[in-house]
């Protein structure tokens, strides 16, 4: 019996043990401080980044991964930025690029085998030809692209970062930045300064004392402008950085990585302690980790539903916690790291409507005690990670907000409102969703937990409503405060109403009686459909003012979740054991003979 | 017999059916609304299904149209009857449904916004260059046809005729002058081409337009365009012609002609509205973050002079911190010419109070009918515990 409470409590410890875990910081590889240099911040994308998250952002673009193995180690992505950087012959020799699309493969004349990756040195020979195709295809518009025209510019995309890469610290084929910073202004030293500044994709040099914050320059600006002494040090410090790397001297390397980290902790310390925030953030991926736990969440309790139920029910619910207690401190994290509200965009969104249906399933768990909550919340909080793991390939996740949305007062009002009405409404979709499952499923049904699902149902569509309506009224009243307009007919305002809409047209069904339990069971898995579409659906449409979360690639997937619930409403429409029927008719026209 | 009806129209009025088929009708007016937006544009889409009382197909070939819908305004119209019918009904003046009684009068208020502003919401521009001073705002859309008194040098006496009296046709006299305008043509869309020989006779005999030939098009439908209005006009004064005239905001030279020593300068424009105030664009702002082209802060300074009212100052309108002044709101819209000229919206809506109070009045509603109904649940469960 004792034991048993524990359970939960140890279920839960483990598993937060496990995502501790990766905090922990990497020895040093080979000798090299790589851990150090990860941390060095630099400015790009408008914010002040460790570098950590430049070389995992840009690895992400470029291979949709942020490691990859080869040549039997694993190359992290702050070893192949260094890579990239200083040994660009190490670099291009590795499998970074992913390719897809045949067509761009037989471009490239390869054929389309298991293998998707391939190294610099594969596409080098081609690149003209990838350059041509995809100005071919720049001036169409992005929605109107064929299939080849959009993957030969992602492709062209993806090979100009890795060249702005780099040629971000030196030019590729030169002697290196310790020559550039010697030689400033020997012959051809303006040219490739130029080049430099114009191809820098990242700024690595802090601004000097009694600078803005924001005036950070790239090396070949601040080679070009004539106040060098300025960024002599962090020149020198790059320089050396640079060349003990090529030469894979570890002692100067660490000398050179803890030389820069010295000179931005004492003349920018709160910047050096944002970036080891970041990089904290970075290594201990919590929303990988949520997704993971919540998956394990889930295991234990079907497993429950075999044999064991009180045992793993416990079990189950204890990871779900766990789960959530990581959740929220990588959404935590987000807000202190962005000094934002939850909501900046489709990812954190995504991210915190799982947050928001988790936090409610347990509440739901609590007040029921049924499994029922932890396994709605566990499979929530796992689709939205996923969903949200998608959506990252965009690149840098904290990005900065445009001039219009740069509001903290109405990011925090209008769209996390709106936002825990998308949760709402998909909460009720998912219990739903049990329901329909349990219906066709379980071998037997007590009515009393028939009667109960119903009534978290209808009690989250209400909740559903109160948020999506006030965060819809709230989006109007901004919209007012910044456009002169309460309500434009908008694409984005449309969904958010039709969702309020369809909630109202469940709860009042429900009042006049016109839908009982399958019916108002049925309505919320519409919902689900309802909401995908105004949370995805009408960023595709890329008219109105809110296209600037325009996507193109989920059109698919979005078409197979609808097609889902569809599958899963006539499901929870018909009879239970409908397939049965066919066997279970001469069994009983027997019984009708007897 | 005459009961039975007036029963069941009341029956039908207060039924909770009909504020569920208005609800889904609505639904789809939003979803068709929203995907005609791709064609139409934003106007024309809520044109043609939210601010209209029936959506309309064209049948192809025969020139008819059939209502095919209910629009958005006769949904509106009928779901706030059948919310005040069913209230009246029900009158269940109850603590348990008083939450439902603030919703569903915030919602009426909801729906009396929407109609006071698509009815008198009055929205115009103001596109003002760094270093302009400005006394008036400029419609987006409808245009006025301007004449101007250029005899004194120092000052013009300008008089507008909107594009709506030269819509009309007939004469048109403009008050304090001794002018009056016979309106002979008007396209309120039109691609203007040099005339060639074999093009009909232009209207015209005078100024550019005698070697203009005009065809019709459609009025446009999409927002980022505009329509190039023609009108041909032919100014009478003293019993004695001028000929006839094209005018249009297609064409850049301005036109004139002189009565009794006074000249009179004609132009199709944008339909201004003139302040009793003006202001100065002393400097625009456009920030990026570095390194980005994301913007970071759109800004204008602008200096507010009234004298009617002895006031003079300094503004900064920037995104959502717009200038309210007499009635008139000035938002932040849009700029360009290398960031020296900026755009603002400027709306006059009477009715924008209303949607404020429906939202604190339906969010307080909803609030107290859940925590009402929470409560009633929670009391019920404790009964059940006890019985148990």
């Amino acid at each position: 019996m004792k034991v048993a409470k524990l359970i939960p409590w140890i279920a839960c410890g483990l598993a937060l043990a496990g995502a501790l875990v990766a905090l922990v910081p990497p020895g040093k590889p080979r000798g090299f401080d790589l851990n150090g240099f990860a941390s060095l911040p630099v400015l790009e994308g408008g914010r002040v980044k460790p570098i950590d998250s430049v070389a995992r952002n840009s690895l992400l673009m470029i291979r949709g991964q942020q490691g990859f193995r080869h040549a039997g180690y694993h190359v992290g992505a702050d070893q192949w930025l260094l890579d990239l950087m200083f040994r660009p012959r190490v670099a291009d020799s590795q499998p970074v690029f992913v390719i897809n699309d045949p067509d761009v493969l037989g471009l490239l004349g390869k054929q389309q085998t298991s293998d998707r990756y391939f190294p610099f040195t594969a596409l080098a020979p081609h690149l003209d030809e990838i350059q041509r195709q995809a100005q071919a295809a720049h001036p169409i518009d992005a929605k109107q692209r064929t299939r080849f025209q959009s993957a030969i510019v992602n492709l062209f995309d993806r090979v100009y970062l890795y060249y702005r890469l780099r040629n971000t610290i030196q030019l590729d084929g030169t002697p290196g930045l310790a020559a550039e910073v010697a030689g400033r202004s020997a012959a051809g030293a303006a040219e490739r300064q130029n080049i430099l500044a114009q191809l820098a994709y990242f700024r690595p040099l802090p601004p000097g004392a009694g600078k803005s914050p924001e005036a950070w320059r790239s090396v070949g600006e601040s080679l070009q402008s004539g106040d060098a002494g300025a960024d002599s040090a962090a020149l020198q410090g790059w320089a050396r950085l640079a060349a003990a790397y090529a030469a894979r001297d570890t002692a100067a390397f660490n000398g050179a990585v803890a030389g820069l980290r010295g000179m931005t902790s004492s003349t920018r310390p709160d910047v050096q302690r944002q970036a080891d925030h970041e990089i904290l953030f970075n290594r201990a991926q919590p929303f990988y980790a949520g997704m993971v736990i919540y998956i394990l969440a889930l295991l234990a309790l079907f497993a429950s539903w075999l044999g064991k139920p009180a045992l793993l029910q416990r079990a189950s619910f204890g990871l779900l916690v766990a789960g959530a207690i990581v959740h929220t401190a990588g959404l935590f994290s987000r807000m202190a790291l962005q000094d934002r509200p939850p909501v900046t965009n489709l990812y954190s969104s995504a991210i915190f409507v799982g947050w928001i249906a988790v936090i409610l399933g347990i509440v739901l768990e609590w007040m029921y005690r049924r499994g029922f909550g932890t396994a709605v919340a566990a499979a929530s909080g796992f689709a939205s990670l996923i969903v949200a793991h998608h959506l990252m390939g965009d690149g840098d996740t904290m990005e900065m907000m445009r001039a219009v949305l740069d509001s903290n007062f109405w990011l925090a009002t209008h769209v996390v409102t709106i936002t825990i009405g998308y949760s709402g409404t998909f909460l009720a979709g998912a219990i739903a969703i049990g329901y329909t499952f349990r219906r066709h499923l379980a071998t037997r049904l007590e009515p009393s937990t028939t009667k109960t699902l119903v009534s978290m149902t209808y009690g989250v569509v209400c909740f559903a409503l109160l948020f999506s309506f006030v965060g819809t009224v709230l989006g109007g009243i901004w919209a007012d405060q910044s456009w002169g307009r309460f309500w434009g007919w908008d694409p984005k305002e449309n969904g958010a109403l039709l969702i309020v809409l369809w909630n109202a047209i469940i709860l009042h069904a429900r009042w006049g009686g016109f839908v009982r339990e399958k019916g108002i069971m049925a309505m919320a898995i519409f919902g689900n459909v309802i909401t995908s579409l105004s949370w995805f659906g009408v960023n595709m449409l890329g008219v109105g003012l809110h296209s600037y979360g325009f996507m193109d690639k989920a059109f698919w997937a979005l078409s197979a979740f609808i097609a889902s619930q569809l599958v899963l409403i006539g499901a929870c429409l018909l009879q239970p054991g409908f397939w049965r029927l066919r066997r279970a008719a001469p069994e009983r026209r027997a019984s009708k003979a007897a | 017999m005459k009961t039975r009806i007036s029963r069941w129209i009341w029956d039908a009025l207060t039924s909770l059916k009909l504020t569920i088929v208005c609800l889904s009708a609505l639904m789809v007016l939003v979803v068709a609304c929203t995907l005609a937006q791709v064609n139409r544009g934003t106007l024309g889409a809520v044109n043609l299904y939210i601010r209209s009382f029936f959506v309309w197909w064209e049948v192809p070939g025969s020139g008819w149209s059939i209502a095919i819908f209910p629009g958005g305004a006769l949904v509106g119209l009928v779901l706030a009857a059948n919310l005040i019918a069913a209230q009246a009904k029900r009158i269940e003046m109850s603590w348990k449904k008083v939450g439902i009684w603030i919703v569903h009068v915030g919602l009426i208020l909801l729906f009396a916004g929407e109609f006071v502003t698509s009815a008198f919401q009055v929205e115009t521009r103001l596109a003002i260059e760094e270093g302009q001073t400005l006394n008036y705002v400029e419609s987006p859309r409808e245009l006025e046809l301007a004449v101007a008194d250029t005899t004194d040098p120092k000052k013009d006496e300008v008089y507008g005729i909107p594009e709506s009296l030269l819509a009309r046709g007939g004469p048109v006299n403009v008050a304090g002058t001794p002018l009056s305008f016979h309106v002979k043509g008007f396209l309120r869309n039109a691609e203007l081409s040099k005339l060639e020989p074999g093009d009909a006779p232009p209207l015209a005999n005078r100024g550019v337009g005698a070697a203009v030939s005009a065809r019709e098009l459609p009025p446009v439908t999409s927002d980022d365009e505009i329509n190039r209005t023609v009108a041909y006009v032919e100014p009478v004064a003293g019993g004695r012609s001028y000929g006839t005239w094209m005018v249009s905001n297609a064409l850049g030279a301005p036109q004139s002609f002189v009565h009794e020593g006074r000249t009179y300068v004609l132009a199709m424009r944008p339909r201004r509205q003139y302040l009793p105030y003006s202001l100065t664009l002393k400097k625009f702002r456009h920030d990026v973050y570095p390194g980005t082209d994301i913007p970071k802060n759109f800004s204008s300074l602008v200096h507010l002079n009234h004298p009617g009212r002895g006031e003079e100052r300094d503004v900064l309108i920037y995104m959502n911190q717009p200038l309210r002044y007499a009635g008139k709101a000035f938002y932040q819209a849009s700029f360009g010419k290398g960031d020296t000229l900026s755009v603002l919206q400027v709306v006059e809506n009477p009715g924008w109070l209303l949607p404020y109070i429906s939202c604190v009045l339906v969010t307080a509603g909803l609030l107290v009918h859940f925590a009402v109904s929470l409560h009633r649940s929670v009391k019920r469960r404790q009964a059940a515990t006890l019985e148990a």
